[in-house]
């Protein structure tokens, strides 16, 4: 079990929300984000998506797949305690760091001679490369996305099904929020179309397209006697795989 | 962020040093182009904002029609507005509105990263991508509410969207009372980005 999977919920952190409106609460913290969003639309998963993006006309050295699920593991991996100490864009950072090196975009010792030298020179110039063709697939991307919808839905539930959701083995990445595994709900939505993932989360079950739903949990049935005064429901977008029928409709105060 | 770790002082410095030595190996490389992050940056900065938002739920405040098509077929009814190109482009691919209504209060949270519909509410605030938030959000969204200020009726009931799957959705807002006669332009100025996660009202007129 991992905490990041089961963030949804825990207690004892009763501190008050820290409220911080900004996006960025560092200007570095932008340049990671820029490179982020970069590495997507420049991945070479991109050429199953369904615009039609021509990655051989673009002169980029990245030839790798790099998508949400890529960040989303860097994040899931990490020691959780170590998951609360640094802020949001550290573990970007130390996540796409990690990635690029293993993938031998970046070596390492490169990387700690020119840390130095910035470290050294803030404000020492990048390097100078035209890359329009570049930036203008990157743009492309942004401007027209990624979907995942593939095909026809193949539903096995209708709304107002009752469904319970499963309790795969998470390895390294699911999209299965812990606080609602094992928990019956009622089918509050049958999309359109069936759904794939950015890559197979093996025995999680994530990756060819299927059905999805939204699902309305009753704060009981989660939470028990542990949910707040005057709860409300909680619904969440669950894939197919994730699900199947719950046969008797839940009690009040059930668990 | 809490004390309880020891950070080094030099802490940002550090972060500030090696994001710059990562952009300049990736330029050197041939992965990006020197002005590559700076065009994405560019693109956030000038087209996805919040004002995108702001104009889809003033509309929806004054034309009940896209309301209720925004309510059932959001990308359907963002399409018909004047927006920037890319309202279907990266995290908006399948945007998903939730409007508030007397007795139901929609608060939109990711519990298991930080999911948001980036073409029409720009990129997350901190306190969204805050485990924190995430956290307490899911099971005590009431009393979290009640803590940044959103004083809700008892009897109004609310109702967390956990974005676990391909559904980016926002929240419309209650219109304001003494907005009437305002035009759109004027209503899209009350609406917050905190508002359409649903940690706000929109703003009342000054």
């Amino acid at each position: 079990m991992k905490l990041q999977h089961h963030l949804g919920g825990l207690e004892g952190l009763t501190e008050p929300i820290d409220f911080e409106k900004r996006v960025f609460v560092q200007d570095w913290e932008r340049r990671i984000f820029g490179i982020h969003a970069a590495m997507m639309g420049l991945s070479d998963s991109l050429r199953g998506a369904v615009p039609d993006y021509d990655l051989d006309a673009v002169p980029t050295a990245f030839a790798s797949t790099w998508t949400w699920a890529d960040l989303r593991k860097g994040a899931e991996a990490m020691n959780p305690f170590a998951y609360f100490q640094y802020r949001y864009y550290e573990k970007w950072l130390g996540g796409i760091t990690a990635y690029l090196v293993e993938q031998g975009y970046v070596d390492e010792s490169a990387l700690a001679a020119a840390t130095e030298e910035y470290r050294a020179d803030p404000d020492a110039a990048l390097p100078t490369r035209d890359g329009a063709a570049i930036d203008e697939q990157v743009i492309r991307y942004l401007r027209e996305g990624d979907s995942p919808r593939r095909g026809p839905a193949t539903p096995a539930f209708a709304v107002g099904d009752r469904v319970l959701v499963g309790d795969p083995p998470a390895g390294e990445h699911t999209r299965l929020p812990g606080y609602l595994r094992g928990r019956p709900g009622t089918v509050a939505r049958v999309f359109e179309g069936n759904y794939a993932y950015f890559c197979s989360t093996g025995a999680d079950g994530l990756g060819e397209p299927v059905p999805v739903y939204v699902v309305r949990f009753e704060p009981a049935d989660i939470w028990g006697s542990r949910a707040e005064p005057n709860p409300g429901p909680v619904f969440a977008d669950i894939y197919q795989t994730y699900l199947s029928p719950s046969p008797a409709p839940a009690q009040e105060g059930d668990r | 962020m809490t004390a309880q770790f020891g950070y080094p002082e030099d802490r940002e410095e550090r972060s500030a040093a090696q994001v710059r030595a990562l952009e300049a190996l990736l330029i050197e490389k041939g992965v990006i182009g020197s002005g590559t992050v700076d065009k994405v940056l560019g693109y956030f900065e000038s087209e996805m904002t919040p004002l995108n938002g702001q104009k889809i739920v003033a509309r929806a405040w004054t034309d009940p029609d896209f309301a209720r098509l925004l309510a059932t077929d959001t990308p359907a009814a963002v399409a018909e507005l004047d927006l920037p190109l890319g309202m279907a482009g990266a995290e908006g691919e399948h945007l998903a509105a939730v409007l508030n209504e007397p007795g139901v209060h929609n608060l939109v949270i990711c519990t298991l990263c930080s999911c948001f519909p980036w073409p029409v509410l720009g990129l997350p605030p901190y306190w969204y991508k805050d485990p924190v938030f995430r956290a307490r959000a899911a099971r005590e969204p009431r009393t979290v509410l009640g803590e940044l200020g959103v004083a809700l009726d008892p009897d109004t009931e609310v109702r967390v969207w956990d974005a676990s799957g391909h559904s980016r959705w926002f929240v419309v807002p209650a219109r304001p009372a003494g907005t009437d006669g305002m035009s759109e332009a004027e209503l899209a100025a009350l609406v917050t980005t905190e508002s359409m996660i649903g940690v706000a009202l929109a703003d009342t007129p000054a």
